[in-house]
């Protein structure tokens, strides 16, 4: 018995911080939609480049500075966050402002085209053989109790509430991020008050590629090899937005955090000790989806949305 | 102050306005009449900029404002209190007057004007940390006319201030509308209560579908046997009157 609850223990801790990964990617899912109502499709994507990335500047860096140390993580984060940034910008000139009075449903291929481009950009210039990705932490762990804990999912949890906080804090305390509260209801109103919408949308595609990016950082040391596929963590970022309700920043994380716990105690323990449970694992997220949505139609946190005509 | 000149406006292949020429000088209550989707609403988002003119032109203070962007006429001094008055729900009355007074930098001036326009409204001081989407239709109006006034506006459009509002909060919404014409705001008035808006405009035009179809003063416009029968609710009086006559 008390296995079990060590097991699950353990489990509960890896499983928020891949919750964590999730929730920053429907974190990102969610910015967008509510500012345009754009689904952006490449979310995932930005992910996995922003993994690449940072993979890519530890090399060169370690190169320079003669082996892998502290300060490679550092710069080569530094580096990807710097990209993150201008990849932001770009992606606001490419998808977002030429396409910025066609139907949503037009921005919405667009962001499955750059999906498709990105993933097959990142293989040539990456060449087609798995990366080893290497992590600050290695496979350090420490033990509470019986509980093992990798160092590395602290990590991710820490970042992740770091970085919450952070847009937590710009959301709801600062002029800026009042004001892209106020277009993402009402673009037209927001205008009015001379609030430079075209500014805040550009802000809102740099937040959404930072996000993408960072938890592609965090999220790379766990996988054992780096290649696009990971791209596809995005797709199941997708009914945790839904779960915690689509458009709701807290429902987004929340979401997140439970689908990480699900999958990886339903792959764990679950697995274990009910022979059954080996066959729906890859679809028990979306049993658990459907369940809440038969419960709460509008997910956890959704609030039920009467459109403006 | 604000001179338009044949301006017409589409809605992708619709035409909205079909050259429409209006002027308002400094210091005056003009008012915009006319039926439903006579393009009144539309009047005021080309001279703010939401929606840009395909033909004409738009002069304020002597520069041409037409093709700017909303930002750049906003910051001009031109602030629009829009249809149904579009405040952000989501945000508390407070957070909708700092928004009214996004362009204003100077955090001495923001609290300058933040506690002028709430001495001006006491309602919306008591409702500060209220989300705006709680408070009455009345108040509403307020905060939305509230959230305008942060900028100081030289020119202040109000499109349809008292839609949806009781008789009581009617008269309540003219009163602040004739207080700020006294205190010398310019204001361009778009109204379906014609008498009302009449009575305390400076000067009126008629619109329909797209064109003005009068101007005037309200004693002109009063002479009008049309305007009464169509805005002014004497319509049945004095078409009868005459059908009796024959």
């Amino acid at each position: 018995m008390n296995d079990v609850l060590t097991g699950l223990l353990q489990e509960s801790v890896s499983g928020i911080a891949l919750g964590c990964i999730y929730a920053l990617i429907a974190f990102g899912f969610t910015l967008i939609y509510r500012a345009t109502e754009v689904v952006n499709f490449a979310q995932g994507e930005l992910m996995m480049v922003g993994a690449y990335v940072n993979f890519f500047f530890v090399t060169q860096f370690s190169g320079v500075l003669g082996g892998v140390n502290f300060w490679v993580y550092l710069f080569a984060f530094a580096g990807s966050i710097i990209f993150a940034i201008l990849f932001g910008i770009l992606l606001d000139y490419i998808i977002n402002r030429p396409l910025k009075d066609e139907p949503v449903f037009s921005v919405i291929m667009a962001t499955i085209s750059l999906a498709i481009i990105l993933r097959s950009l990142t293989a040539i210039i990456a060449g087609p053989i798995s990366l080893v990705p290497a992590s600050p932490f290695g496979d350090n762990t420490f033990n509470i109790g019986s509980v093992v804990i990798s160092i590395l999912d602290i990590s991710i949890i820490i970042w992740t509430i770091v970085l919450m906080a952070i847009f937590y804090f710009f959301f709801n305390k600062t002029r800026w991020g009042i004001a892209m509260k106020a277009t993402s209801t009402d673009p037209e109103a927001a205008q009015l008050m001379g609030i430079p919408i075209k500014q805040v949308y550009r802000f809102v595609w740099i937040f959404a590629a930072l996000v993408g990016v960072i938890g592609g950082v965090l999220l790379a040391p766990r996988m054992a090899l780096l290649d696009t596929n990971i791209s596809y963590l995005g797709l199941k970022a997708f009914p945790a937005a839904i779960l915690g309700g689509f458009g709701s920043i807290p429902g987004a994380v929340v979401g997140g955090i439970i689908l990480g716990i699900i999958e990886t105690i339903s792959m764990g323990t679950l697995s274990f000790h009910f022979e059954w449970v080996k066959e729906i694992n890859d679809i028990i997220v979306w049993i658990v989806l459907i369940v809440v949505l038969m419960i709460r139609p509008n997910g956890l946190f959704g609030i039920a949305k009467v459109k403006r005509v | 102050m604000l001179k338009m000149v044949g301006v017409e406006t589409f809605y992708g292949k619709i035409k909205a306005l079909h050259g429409v020429s209006l002027g308002v000088e400094k210091g005056q209550l003009v008012c915009i009449l006319g039926a439903n989707g006579a393009g009144k609403t539309t009047i005021l988002k080309t001279i703010c900029g939401i929606t840009e003119p395909e033909y004409g032109t738009i002069h304020f203070n002597d520069e041409q404002i037409d093709h700017k962007d909303p930002e750049e006429i906003i910051k001009m001094g031109i602030s629009h209190v829009p249809e149904n008055r579009r405040i952000f729900p989501e945000l508390t009355v407070n957070e909708n007057l700092l928004m009214g007074g996004f362009l204003i930098k100077d955090k001495d001036l923001f609290a300058e004007r933040f506690e002028k326009v709430t001495a001006h409204f006491p309602v919306l001081s008591k409702r500060s940390s209220q989300q705006a989407g709680t408070l009455s239709g009345g108040e509403q109006q307020m905060l939305a006319i509230a959230r305008a006034l942060m900028l100081e506006p030289q020119l202040l459009l109000l499109d349809e201030p008292s839609l949806g509002l009781s008789p009581k909060l009617v008269q309540e919404i003219f009163t602040i509308i004739q207080d700020l014409h006294q205190a010398g705001v310019t204001i361009l008035l778009v109204e379906q209560n014609v008498n009302q808006a009449l009575k305390i405009a400076d000067y009126g035009y008629v619109l329909t579908s797209g064109k003005i179809f009068l101007s005037g003063t309200y004693d002109e416009l009063y002479e009008e046997e049309k305007v009464r029968e169509m805005y002014l609710g004497e319509g049945k009086y004095v078409r009868r009157a005459r059908l009796w006559r024959s």
